[in-house]
């Protein structure tokens, strides 16, 4: 009885697994994966999360030798880990400096496009700021959404922590290195400061082009729409890249990793997640 | 048969019986070696912590950073580097919580003895036991989602994520380590008194007011600093729902950051900054504080409930 | 008038208390019931094949649920030996002075804050890599070891109490029976403080099983799949409870907390449940002093 229960169950269990295997046969660019096997562990940039999720969910399905942990943190982190040694691979989202790439060593693969926003909550009338009114409003000056044209209501600014590349990004492009309040909530990813805006009305901040959605409404610049278009064509002018660092030479495996965000299978994936895909 | 056997055997016994008492006691020596080691272990790890947080704090000394780091600005791209808004956040935060939490667990102790009918008495002290094990990751979760927009729409001037926030969340939290300290002092003054005031002629709540209460008196310090004491060690709350402004907060409404959040944000940057070194001063001065906590909780008691401690 | 005073303010708070903690249970009964289903555990992968660890699990929770486990395995079979031999050891073999110190040492521990814990995790990891162990890295083995440091002051605590508060005549009959002071322990004292032991061990899972703090600095990470080996970077319960509840892009990710949080208020509840009927059943039946075993 239960010898019979077994065996059924095993061949359902090889059912699945024939069903699976076939699902993956199309897939080509990840059969540069077949042959590996082993560990990476990525770490990092906020922005990059949903990329990196989504490539590790295809490979590992398509290898269960292979296996890949997505952790965040900030682009602080992604130097200081890979830095360290504590990951394979530190995700970016802006520049590193001369000084970081001689003191780790690091090597730096630039895959995608990405602006900053100014994101406010889809509620709020408020569409569109000079970089003026900006500046004003992150110092602290403007405090009240009726001087910008909005309802009388206090603004309530959401900022990142300083590991955030998207901070340093924004502080530099934007705000030309300008004070930002010390009232600012601060939060700890682009997920986190699109869910805050999401929740709240009054609420002003930013996130990468690629975080907004129907939740949170991106705010123009000088008169110019936050897009990635318009990133890429330079009329947006708040912009970065994303990188993928690693610490000296590649191993094959984090190579092959880094090939496939940068190829054709890579490119869909970023385009999905609402950024440009870097094409070579 | 066996007696006779044994009577010319005896010199041998007796031999045998001293290498087994030898034997026995070498054994008693292992053993307790191995046990004065794993003490030595577990006392050890207090003193590695300690050594840790004074071994990365010790360049900041040297460098002369210190002052720098004990400032009232926290802006590391502008070169400050300044710890204490944390300082004032965590203890504001503390004590703000402190005065929630704290009446109330007097009011819940003395509904339980006298103020309130026996038979709650059961279900309540059931309920707050419950509460220990309320991990603090849901607590914050369900504050996230649930307290915050309450707060916000009630208080247009805040986002939500404020010092009011947080202090309502905390005080949930730490209400049963009050509340079960005081409660277990009150039990032991109880069993000692109760015949004696009603003898006199007291009510249970005279007796609770009059004669219970000053008795317990260390039993309500130790519940006060203990209290004061996970509040402060608390990060998850903190991080979650208080802001996490590197501020002073001059209202209610305002987002603060307390040492344990600064330690859980900061950590992430590069490990020979100085703001990197800036998490080590706070965990010393995080140590210190408890410490001292837990010292003057000696005093107090000959016995702490350790088991009732959750950081 | 005091006394009313007194007792409108005893019933005000006890009303307040009851009313914010049901409301607060209600809401993530009534919110969590909702997303239970095999998809919040194992997403679209099949359950057999997740549960075999065959092919791995996207958008489910088992992942965390495994990492937790494994978690609180490791770091209770690390902390156990340690806290009932140092509670042994305080109970019955420390000299005065000693034990002073000792104690005062255990009481610190037992206030340190999680995030500190973490603290020395990371930078024992930082130390260790720069110096003798170069490959060393933030993983299950070193979270688990901050974690047992966690919940060691539990154990020994509830070790060294559950044994001095046996009966001084069980000790003797057990001496004056011949046994030496180890055997006396190992076959007499140890079996019937064991409950005592046991409720210790229980509360220091739970408390293994919830802290956020000290995986948030150690190895916990947001996508891992299963636990690759101790080793490797996990993902865990608490952590992803706390992820989501900042990082959730979409609704249904959010009902997903929800789930998370309620099967990890499950787990401590269940755990606080049996620890508080093993340590009622102690103090009782050495309360009756009817049982010498």
């Amino acid at each position: 009885m239960f010898q019979s229960t077994k065996r059924l169950l095993a061949v359902i269990l090889a059912l699945v697994f024939c069903l699976c295997a076939a699902s993956f046969v199309g897939a080509q660019n990840l059969a540069s994966f077949k042959t590996l096997k082993g560990k990476i562990d990525i770490a990092g940039g906020t922005a990059h999360i949903p990329v990196m999720k989504d490539a590790a969910e295809q490979i590992m399905k398509f290898n269960p030798n292979i296996r890949i942990t997505v952790a965040g943190g900030g682009s602080g982190v992604g130097v200081q880990k890979v830095g360290a040694g504590l990951v394979d691979i530190g995700d970016t989202g802006r520049a590193l400096t001369k000084a970081e790439i001689a003191k780790y060593g690091l090597k730096t693969f630039p895959f995608a496009i990405d602006g900053v926003a100014l994101a406010v909550n889809p509620k709020n009338p408020v569409s569109a700021l000079t970089s003026r009114q900006i500046q004003d409003i992150f110092a602290g000056k403007i405090k009240n959404w009726k001087a910008v044209g909005g309802p009388n209501e206090p603004i309530h600014l959401f900022t990142r922590d300083e590991a955030s590349g998207t901070r340093a990004t924004f502080w530099k492009e934007l705000l030309k290195k300008g004070p930002i309040n010390a009232k600012a909530n601060v939060v700890p990813s682009n997920g986190a400061m699109k869910m805050a805006i999401a929740q709240d009305p009054q609420a002003i901040g930013y996130v990468g082009i690629g975080f907004l959605d129907k939740t949170v409404k991106g705010i123009k610049l000088n008169r110019v729409e936050p897009t990635q278009e318009n990133a890429k064509s330079g009329k947006y002018p708040v912009t970065r890249l994303l990188y993928m660092n690693t610490k000296g030479e590649p191993s094959p495996l984090v190579k092959t990793f880094i090939a496939y965000i940068r190829g054709p299978e890579g490119a869909k994936i970023i385009k999905k997640h609402g950024f440009l895909p870097l094409t070579k | 048969m066996s007696i006779q056997r044994e009577i010319p055997l005896a010199p041998t016994a007796e031999a045998a019986l001293k290498t087994h008492w030898r034997r026995l006691n070498r054994r008693q020596g292992r053993v307790q070696a191995l046990l004065l080691l794993a003490t030595l272990i577990s006392c050890g790890s207090v003193v590695a912590i300690l050594g840790f947080l004074t071994y990365f704090t010790v360049p900041i000394l040297t460098e002369g950073h210190l002052t720098a780091i004990f400032s009232w600005s926290w802006r590391p791209f502008h070169g400050k580097f300044g710890i204490l808004p944390m300082v004032a956040g965590s203890l504001c935060l503390a004590a703000s919580a402190m005065a929630v939490a704290y009446p109330l667990g007097l009011g819940i102790c003395g509904f339980a003895h006298g103020l309130g009918p026996r038979w709650l008495r059961g279900p309540l002290m059931g309920l707050i036991n419950f509460m220990t094990s309320i991990p603090t990751v849901v607590y914050g979760f369900v504050s996230v989602i649930f307290l915050v927009p309450l707060v916000r729409t009630t208080f247009p001037a805040s986002t939500g994520y404020s010092w009011l926030t947080a202090t309502l969340t905390l005080s949930l939290m730490i209400l049963p380590t009050i509340v079960l300290l005081i409660q277990a002092q009150l039990q032991q003054v109880d069993a000692k008194v109760r015949l004696a005031s009603a003898a006199l002629g007291f009510s249970p709540s005279q007796t609770l007011l009059w004669v219970m209460r000053p008795l317990a008196a260390r039993g309500l310090w130790a519940a006060a600093v203990l209290g004061f004491s996970r509040a402060l060690g608390d990060t998850l709350i903190a991080l979650m729902v208080a802001g996490n402004a590197p501020q002073v907060p001059h209202s209610m409404l305002d987002s603060i950051r307390t040492l344990t959040a600064h330690i859980a944000l900061v950590v992430a940057t590069d490990s020979t900054s100085r703001a990197y070194q800036s998490i080590f001063v706070s965990g010393l001065i995080l140590f210190a504080v408890t410490g001292a906590v837990n010292l003057s909780l000696r005093r107090l008691q000959s016995r702490t409930p350790a088991g009732k401690r959750h950081a | 008038m005091a006394y009313f005073l007194a007792r409108g303010f005893a019933w005000l708070a006890v009303a307040a208390v009851l009313g914010v903690v049901l409301l607060f249970l209600g809401f993530l009964v009534v919110r969590g019931l909702s997303t239970f289903n095999l998809g919040l555990f194992f997403g679209k992968t099949p359950v057999w094949a997740a549960i075999t660890g065959r092919l791995p699990v996207w958008h489910g929770i088992w992942p965390a649920c495994v990492g937790t486990i494994l978690l609180v395995l490791l770091a209770s079979g690390l902390a156990l030996p340690l806290g009932v031999a140092s509670g042994i050891y305080l109970a019955h073999y420390a000299q005065d002075a000693w034990k002073r110190w000792f104690g005062l040492a255990v009481e610190v521990l037992a206030g340190i804050p999680s995030i500190l814990m973490g603290l020395f995790g990371f930078a024992l990891i930082l130390f260790l890599k720069k110096t003798f162990v170069p490959q060393a890295n933030t993983c299950l083995l070193l979270s688990a070891c901050c974690l047992a440091l966690l919940v060691l002051p539990y154990l020994i605590f509830m070790t060294q109490t559950t044994l001095e508060s046996l009966p001084e005549e069980l000790r003797l009959a057990g001496l004056s029976l011949g046994f030496t002071p180890w055997q006396n322990m190992l076959h007499v004292l140890l079996p019937a403080a064991s409950r005592g032991v046991l409720s210790g061990v229980i509360l220091a899972v739970g408390r293994a099983a919830e802290d956020t703090a000290v995986i948030l600095l150690t190895g916990v990470v947001a996508n891992a799949g299963l636990p690759s080996g101790i080793l490797g970077k996990y993902e865990a319960l608490p952590f992803h409870i706390f992820y989501l509840a900042s990082q959730a892009r979409t609704e249904a990710e959010l009902a997903k907390g929800f789930g998370a949080a309620l099967i990890l208020l499950l787990i401590t509840a269940a755990l606080f449940l049996g620890a508080y009927y093993l340590k009622s059943t102690v103090t009782k039946s050495w309360d009756q002093k009817d049982l010498l075993i």
